[in-house]
């Protein structure tokens, strides 16, 4: 096990520099630089060269490229050309922020998806079955813009039982105590997931369903109830456990969409707006912390199903 | 002219509004209901708008319109032109300075401070716009707004005459209209006994006077001006000589101005405090304005239709015209199209081709307006020739084809080609080769449902007419980032056309001269158009008294073309709540809050 860890934190860090070098090489390559784009159109020819100078644009590519890495490697992941501030900070303010709204509804979805996809595969091919199959498949074909906008409409709106917007506060402890107002984003987000890990688990029950361990279980007198939720449970969690490690950059990458209509600006719309701005500090920061969680999600899947499944763990011996 | 120039601004607003001129674009009923004193009000903020810089010598990247609304609340300009009087004129009480006087033929501004008190009780004196000055004349590589030859290279010496008076030598004569306008606007005074200073903590000097000491001043001011969190304690930000004070700034973009108490000038806030509230999107901003939860909103251009259901909710919908014109660039440059675009034939006959009363009507919702020339159309000024106002080239696609076939072009599949290669009259022009198709490419911006359809119709339109183009849609800034002045030669020079004014192509100064868009030299000139006629008018309109200098060069780039001109959208449609009086949308895009109040 520690010569496999070993072996994929390495792997990680070349993947992560190979992330920044391919990711640099892409921004830059872009003719013009970012200049126009963060100082407008009425920019002054005197403007756009003070600024190019300013931010290291009239140096070489090789470079450019190695005072940013220097820079990394002190901790520093740059300024934001546009807000005023260091990325470091920016991506700290807003992690939390998403964390809080993609980290409840996943576990939202997660509570609903694995009992319902157990309760589905039980009563596989009833109507109960194919009812809450098509439920879940318009859930999960209405785009995200789609079903928050119909949330908004009908809780803030036509019945008013909610605010229209996520808490507006920049602290953690103040999200919670508006914790009306993270209702309708929560559920925004846990919708689609609930789709998707619920599908996930009812083919895993059904697949441990037809398994001999199963019928051996019950050869011995054990009930329905503790078969299901003792034997069954445990083993079909496992695709459940991969697929929230390779979650985990969802997680962090936030939800542009979600945080678009509630108004809460979390990562997914410090990405999209730094790539309408070319705020290239920005977009390399966060591609560099979606990176690490890509690999330390992949990662943790795979340590997690070995926990889980000795099959796994002999197989990564 | 050797007689003294004054108040010639004032006289012009007064003969407009004596005349009537009205920009038509008021905000809530200025003068209803009685006056509550105090109250907070909400204001939402353009999306993604991010404040992030308050002190007055903004740099690249710091320039954005709601920094400077924030911030002349707070540090009052020496003068500010805005649509409070029904014309974008100057408005006195919102400045520092009585009006300028000119004399020297337009080479001498003499200029009186009105009596106004600094929060530590200082009076704002002659020094106060002397440190602004030597601070940008010594780090004006790093003012945003700087132009080559313009503020501060055009001011010889600066004269203190008292605490209360100086005088300006110019280095040639200017116009007065002009150099009021659009030079003596930026120049906001800023409190030398407390700002002038080298490090945290330092002891206030005249460190300004020497340039290595303006410079050693402005990197600590402007590193301190990068601290966002610390803007409603840092004591340099609390120095506040207009009717606000920074109560709260957080870096997500939302501020707080409170009622400045030691305020003394005679503009003084009715209000509590404003909140400047950011949106992460207009649909976000949309579902709280539906709410109720905004004072002063917006609604994006897709939802106007629901005007009704957002007046009911307690709101006035209003279109904020802005002091902008919109248009499309002609690349004169290009290696393949430039000669075509030089025929001013080709112009008109695609000037021709642009319906702008439809697509202002149907495709904006009626929130845009046509514009045919280079100066504002809305609201109404001295500067509009009645050239532009009478539109020279109305829609009409058979004048604008017969225009094409009378020079030697023939239709064929729909696209015209050049039969009769030549510059006589009835040839296409010098240039253009035998065979030469009319086909154009335009870079648009992406992003807009209303730019999209603008850009089809336009398509559409061209089509009817044997030009064929093709749409290339793109950011904003990939768009600005490709159209760029260039040389034939250049790779960067295969732009043709580009659109990027889904918010309005060019927000003017007050004094709406062409000389950065239109003038042969102007960084912006992004056609690299060249005309020896206009360079002369647009030389006039700056440096001559002759107050006719820019109608005239406004008839005459009407006419010759110079861009396409497209309408103009509104800067926004705001729903503004019925108890929220006092507000002019001003079409500079500022805003006076110390003007508005509830009524009860």
């Amino acid at each position: 096990m520690t010569r496999f860890l070993a072996k994929r934190i390495g792997q990680a860090i070349v993947v992560i520099f190979f992330v920044t070098v391919i990711v640099f090489l892409l921004l830059h390559s872009v003719p013009g630089g970012p200049a126009h784009g963060i100082l407008g159109p009425k920019a002054s020819p005197q403007a756009i060269a003070e600024f190019n100078r300013e931010h290291g644009f009239d140096k070489s590519l090789f470079q450019q490229y190695w005072a940013y890495l220097s820079e990394l490697f002190h901790g520093d992941l740059g300024e934001s050309y546009t807000l005023n501030q260091s990325v470091a900070s920016l991506i700290g303010q807003r992690i939390p922020k998403t964390l809080v709204l993609t980290g409840l509804s996943t576990l939202v979805a997660l509570l609903v998806a694995i009992p319902l996809g157990v309760w589905q595969a039980r009563r596989r091919k009833g109507l109960a079955d194919y009812a809450v199959t098509t439920l879940v498949f318009v859930g999960y074909a209405t785009p995200v813009f789609f079903l928050a906008l119909i949330l908004v409409i009908v809780f803030t709106q036509k019945t008013q039982l909610l605010p229209p917007q996520a808490p507006q506060t920049q602290s953690i402890a103040g999200l919670f105590a508006d914790s009306r107002a993270l209702i309708l984003p929560v559920l925004a987000g846990a919708i689609a997931t609930v789709a998707a890990f619920s599908r996930y688990m009812r083919s895993a029950v059904l697949d441990n369903l037809a398994e001999d361990y199963v019928r051996t279980a019950r050869a011995k007198g054990a009930s329905e109830r503790r078969v299901v939720w003792l034997h069954i449970m445990r083993n079909s969690l496992t695709p459940i456990i991969a697929m929230l490690g390779y979650y985990l950059p969802v997680l962090f990458s936030g939800a542009l969409v979600i945080e678009s209509v509630f108004n809460y600006p979390g990562m997914g719309l410090l990405f999209w707006n730094a790539a309408q701005t070319s705020d290239y500090p920005i977009l390399l920061g966060a591609v560099l912390v979606i990176a690490l969680a890509t690999v330390i999600g992949s990662l943790l899947a795979d340590v997690l199903q070995a926990l889980v499944d000795p099959r796994v763990r002999g197989a990564i011996r | 002219m050797k007689r003294p120039l004054t108040l010639a601004v004032i006289g012009a607003a007064v003969t407009l509004l004596a005349a009537g001129c009205s920009s038509g674009d008021q905000g809530s009923d200025a003068k209803g209901g009685t006056a509550q004193q105090g109250g907070s009000v909400t204001f939402a903020m353009p999306p993604n708008a991010t404040p992030n810089w308050i002190f007055p010598i903004g740099t690249p990247g710091h320039l954005a319109s709601f920094n400077g609304s924030i911030r002349q609340e707070v540090f009052l300009p020496l003068y500010t032109y805005d649509g409070t009087s029904g014309t974008v004129a100057l408005d006195e009480k919102a400045g520092v300075a009585k009006p300028p006087v000119y004399s020297n033929g337009g080479k001498t501004v003499d200029i009186k401070l009105n009596d106004l008190t600094w929060a530590s009780g200082q009076k704002v004196t002659s020094r106060d716009v002397e440190f602004w000055f030597n601070l940008v004349k010594a780090n004006k590589a790093q003012w945003g707004n700087y132009n080559a030859g313009d503020l501060p290279d055009n001011v010889a010496k600066f004269d203190t005459v008292s605490d209360t008076e100086f005088k300006l030598e110019l280095t040639k004569a200017y116009n007065p209209d002009w150099f009021t306008a659009n030079q003596l606007t930026y120049v906001t005074p800023i409190p030398q006994a407390v700002w002038d200073v080298q490090s945290a903590g330092g002891k206030a000097g005249d460190y300004d006077r020497t340039t290595d000491g303006a410079k050693k001043v402005f990197k600590y001011l402007t590193g301190e001006a990068g601290k966002l969190s610390e803007y409603a304690s840092n004591p340099l930000w609390k120095a506040a000589d207009g009717p606000f004070t920074v109560k709260e700034f957080t870096t997500t973009g939302q501020v707080t101005l409170a009622k400045n108490p030691k305020y003394t000038g005679p503009d003084t806030a009715h209000l509590d405090s404003v909140t400047f509230k950011p949106f992460t999107s207009s649909d976000a901003e949309l579902n709280v304005v539906r709410s109720g939860g905004v004072d002063y909103g917006y609604l994006p251009a897709l939802a106007v239709s629901q005007s009704k259901s957002i007046e009911n909710a307690g709101y006035q919908v209003k279109p904020w015209n802005g002091w902008a014109i919109t248009y499309i660039p002609y690349n004169f440059n290009n290696p393949a199209m430039g000669a075509v675009f030089k025929q001013l034939y080709v112009r008109q006959a695609v000037q021709m081709s642009i319906d702008q009363s439809t697509i202002s009507r149907v495709l904006w919702h009626d929130e845009a307006a046509p514009g045919y020339g280079p100066v504002p159309q809305q609201p109404v000024s001295k500067y509009l020739s009645p050239t532009q106002q009478t539109n020279p080239y109305p829609f009409d696609l058979n004048k604008a084809k017969a225009l094409l076939t009378s020079h030697g072009w023939t239709i064929a599949n729909g696209v015209a080609s050049c039969a009769q290669a030549g510059s006589g009259a009835t040839q296409c022009g010098a240039g253009i080769k035998a065979g030469t198709r009319l086909k154009f490419t335009i870079d648009s911006q992406s992003g807009s449902t209303e730019t999209d359809n603008m850009m089809q119709e336009v398509q559409s339109s061209l089509s009817k007419i044997g030009i064929g183009l093709s749409i290339k849609a793109e950011p904003l800034n990939s768009v600005l980032d490709h159209t760029a002045q260039c040389k034939p030669s250049q790779s960067s020079c295969s732009w043709q056309l580009s659109f990027f004014g889904t918010a309005g192509s060019w927000y003017f100064p007050a004094y709406p001269s062409g000389e950065q868009i239109f003038s042969s030299t102007g960084g912006t000139n992004l056609g690299s158009y060249v005309d020896p006629a206009v360079d002369d008018l647009i030389k006039k309109s700056t440096s001559s008294t002759d107050p006719a200098a820019l109608q005239d060069y406004d008839a005459y780039v009407t006419k010759s073309l110079p861009v396409i001109w497209m309408p103009n959208p509104a800067y926004q449609v705001s729903a503004i709540k019925k108890n929220l009086r006092g507000v002019i949308q001003d079409p500079l895009a500022n805003i006076q809050p110390q003007r508005w109040y509830l009524a009860k």
